[in-house]
């Protein structure tokens, strides 16, 4: 069991110049256990903020985010973190950037080998094990990125944009692999993102929040069968999509008319 | 995917030809040109003695044994430098970082070092240690030390802050941070650093060694130039030249050896 509580957390941005921000204000989420959560919005609305926050890479000022009754203190391996740049360690090949956090870890030699290949071959990039990530292209990068935050078996997968840089063919890809991936051994996953299609596809609730201050406007139920070939063409599909992009393009908005745009 | 695929044909016979030419054709052109300006009277055998002249002179530099004297010593003395300066200067940039009391005394220090012309503190280091190694040696550390402390300040300040939330989240504690994602991370900038470092650190050796005397090719040639020797004075050029591209050369492949990761690693190694 892992659920994640956010209790009214506000959050205050603070440049290195200029005036604090108010990012995020009296946010409250109940993460279930293996959910595949989509946080969706305007870019600027504070959902990176939310996700960071869950991961303990910025401290909780304002109200509580806890996971099992626990306050998050830090980060930590059972919070697995899945950046849109990659964040893969240049100096090391693919399977060393993998064996990075197993390591860590303090498994036996043959074990950590083991899991490291097993995630490299899940992901489709055996015979690129001792590529450099400078060798890669952007896929093959979060690929291997996805398996090296796998591997170590975290029980919440936190993904902040992780498509993002992707042309359109790779993502739709990796959307599926993800899914797959997702279905054959559920986590709970928490997955930024402002593109809707992605988040109707790939979530059970979708998240929508507001312009900047971020809030949440309103949660939406996604979870029908998506196994289907065609099922991004499906009525059922095309008007949730509708309906979701119907509510962030309100706050898109607003998001563009609050910078003057 | 760029770099996966190397199964190309190597270039044929004329092809490399062309590169070499391509490569070395400036360096042809100006010896044909300084032997035709020498052949056409243009300058006088005094102002610019001929090619044959200046090249018979460094073999007889290095059949004689000075060449290797004079270019043993000032190696040794740029080479200590360097390396004290490589020692002290990632020693202090790592530290600066840090921030505290030594980033509080050597930020003014290095903001107002660096531009200023080091040199200026010649006369100053005479007076202190005098004319022998210790002096030329201090003035080569103090000039090549500044590269080296702002390529490691600018390589840790830079490194994204989504490595080391990475790491973290891999389960890494606190103090593994800084040895098993800062440093490497920083790598490429501090070699920067390093590699901006050393033609320093063969200037100033040759530069001080004109200036304060003695044996070393600055000093032979400031020597040949006060016995009116021009073939001796050009010959000392070329010499330094030629030394100070080893030198830079090794650097850039040591780069591609350490940092084969690093994709600017894989640039021609022209400075």
């Amino acid at each position: 069991m892992t659920t994640i509580s956010i209790d009214r957390v506000r959050h205050l941005y603070r440049p290195a110049r200029g005036r604090p921000v108010l990012a995020l204000e009296d946010v409250s989420l109940e993460v279930r256990d293996k959910e595949f959560l989509a946080l969706l919005g305007p870019s600027g609305c504070g959902k990176s903020t939310l996700l960071y926050l869950m991961g303990g890479f910025l401290p909780v000022e304002i109200g509580s985010i806890s996971i099992d009754g626990k306050p998050i203190a830090g980060p930590g391996p059972e919070r697995g973190v899945v950046f849109q740049h990659f964040a893969l360690f240049p100096w090391k090949t693919v399977r060393q950037n993998v064996l990075y956090g197993l390591e860590r870890k303090g498994l036996p030699r043959d074990e950590r080998e083991a899991t490291a290949k097993k995630f490299i071959d899940l992901v489709g990039l055996s015979g690129f094990e001792d590529n450099y990530p400078s060798q890669l292209s952007g896929g093959m990068k979060q690929r291997a990125a996805i398996a090296r935050t796998l591997a170590v078996d975290p029980a919440v997968l936190l993904m902040d944009e992780p498509f993002g840089a992707l042309d359109a063919q790779t993502r739709a890809l990796m959307q599926a692999e993800l899914l797959n991936i997702w279905r054959a051994s559920p986590k709970t996953v928490v997955f930024v993102t402002h593109d809707v299609q992605e988040a109707v596809y790939l979530a059970g609730r979708v998240v929508v929040m507001s312009a900047r201050p971020g809030k949440v406007k309103a949660i939406v139920d996604t979870d029908f069968d998506k196994t289907a070939p065609d099922v991004l063409r499906s009525p059922k599909f095309g008007d949730m999509a509708d309906h979701i992009w119907g509510l962030v393009k309100e706050e898109a908005i607003k998001a563009q008319m609050g910078r003057g745009v | 995917m760029a770099g996966l695929d190397d199964t190309v044909a190597g270039p044929g016979i004329a092809a490399r030809a062309g590169h070499i030419l391509a490569r070395w054709g400036l360096v042809i052109t100006l010896l044909i040109a300084w032997e035709l300006a020498t052949q056409t009277r243009l300058f006088t055998p005094f102002m610019l003695p001929s090619p044959e002249r200046v090249f018979g002179r460094i073999w007889s530099d290095g059949q004689g044994g000075d060449l290797f004297i004079n270019a043993g010593l000032t190696l040794y003395r740029a080479l200590t430098g360097f390396f004290i300066a490589a020692a002290l200067g990632l020693l202090i940039g790592m530290a600066m970082t840090r921030g505290g009391v030594l980033g509080w005394f050597f930020d003014p220090i290095i903001s107002v070092g660096f531009p200023m012309p080091k040199i200026t503190f010649l006369p100053v280091i005479v007076l202190w240690l005098g004319f022998y190694d210790t002096a030329k040696i201090s003035m080569v550390v103090f000039d090549a030390i500044f590269p080296v402390i702002t390529g490691t300040i600018l390589g840790i300040k830079s490194v994204e802050k989504e490595l080391i939330w990475s790491a973290r989240s891999l389960g890494s504690g606190e103090r593994e941070i800084w040895p098993q994602i800062v440093l490497p991370a920083a790598m490429p900038q501090m070699f920067t650093g390093l590699q901006v470092s050393l033609p320093i650190a063969m200037i100033v050796a040759v530069v001080a060694e004109m200036l304060m005397g003695g044996y070393g090719m600055g000093g032979a040639m400031v020597q040949a130039s006060r016995m009116a020797d021009s073939p001796g004075v050009f010959a000392g050029i070329i010499e330094i030249a030629v030394v100070g591209w080893f030198l830079v050369k090794g650097m850039a492949l040591l780069r591609r050896k350490l940092l084969a990761w690093h994709p600017e690693s894989d640039m021609p190694t022209g400075v």
